[in-house]
């Protein structure tokens, strides 16, 4: 059988815009998650719609994968759900680590007597 | 028989693989409808390309990443719509910003099961209905006759299922002829 290549592969490389890319992907992992969430808890989306007050119709667009969900919308279905759409990585603070001393004086001579200590290690 | 159509693969992603046709030693549908709407459309067809991108690596072809375009066989089209409304997806209106607009560009398509799916050609739809639409017309009542010669060729067996039923096997001469 003659085959094409990776043709869809090659143009998205070509002549994609990467940022599409990840917004299908990422709309696409949101409303997924959505719909597993309503297959186990035995609901359609008339039940989600009827839970967040807003029209049938709103949430069937919301969940077709290629609407622009805003964080609002996102929110009424996590809390309508009682699931997180999104894990949102904690910050990390920068954390000082002492690691050891060198004494004054002369240099060489300090090296030579540095005592390694065990205070901590960086994470 | 005037013509003759040849299966060709376009993709294979882990989770789909996809096929198109070369009628009668042409170049594939798909690769015709990709070529005319780099320049013209190049937006709507990204988004399309994306969404078979990644529905191919991470999902599988389900039925409601669809719309059903079925005539007189069981056909589909890309981007898919929800009940009684168009598709919307993000673009980047003349000011810069980002709306939610419908994206009037139709690949058609038929998908046979979640891992095997055919990708036709498609136009810009200006009407309701493509049976009204002079663009898309012609890509949709060819895209429904090439989906009832493969649901046949399906049938009688000259196109098989490997043996995990994940993909389509065909022999190296086979063609569809009408």
């Amino acid at each position: 059988m003659k085959n094409e290549g990776n043709m869809i592969t090659n143009w998205l490389d070509q002549y994609g815009n990467p940022e599409i890319e990840r917004f299908v992907d990422k709309n696409l992992a949101i409303t997924e998650k959505v719909r597993l969430a309503l297959e186990q808890k035995g609901w359609k989306a008339l039940d989600l719609a009827k839970a967040m007050d807003k029209s049938p119709s709103e949430v069937s667009k919301w969940l077709t994968g290629m609407h622009n969900l805003t964080l609002k919308s996102i929110t009424k279905m996590e809390i309508a759900l009682g699931i997180d759409l999104i894990n949102v990585e904690p910050v990390k603070e920068i954390q000082y680590v002492y690691l050891g001393t060198i004494k004054g004086g002369d240099l060489q001579e300090a090296i030579n007597g540095y005592e390694e200590t065990i205070y901590g290690m960086a994470i | 028989m005037n013509n003759f159509a040849e299966i060709i693969l376009v993709q294979r992603f882990k989770k789909v693989s996809y096929y198109s046709v070369s009628i009668n030693e042409e170049n594939s549908l798909f690769r015709e409808f990709v070529a005319k709407h780099t320049d013209t459309n190049r937006e709507k067809l990204n988004h399309i390309m994306a969404w078979i991108k990644v529905i191919g690596e991470k999902f599988g072809a389900k039925e409601n990443y669809f719309r059903n375009e079925s005539e007189t066989a069981d056909t589909r089209a890309l981007p898919p719509k929800g009940k009684d409304r168009e598709p919307v997806y993000v673009e980047t209106d003349d000011t810069g910003i980002e709306q939610n607009v419908p994206n009037n560009l139709r690949l058609y398509c038929m998908r046979i099961s979640k891992n095997v799916v055919f990708l036709f050609s498609g136009d810009i739809k200006t009407t309701d209905k493509a049976q009204d639409c002079e663009n898309v017309r012609p890509h949709f009542r060819m895209a429904n006759h090439l989906t009832s010669l493969i649901d046949k060729a399906l049938i009688d067996k000259e196109i098989k299922w490997n043996k995990n039923c994940t993909d389509i096997i065909v022999e190296g001469d086979f063609c569809l002829m009408w």
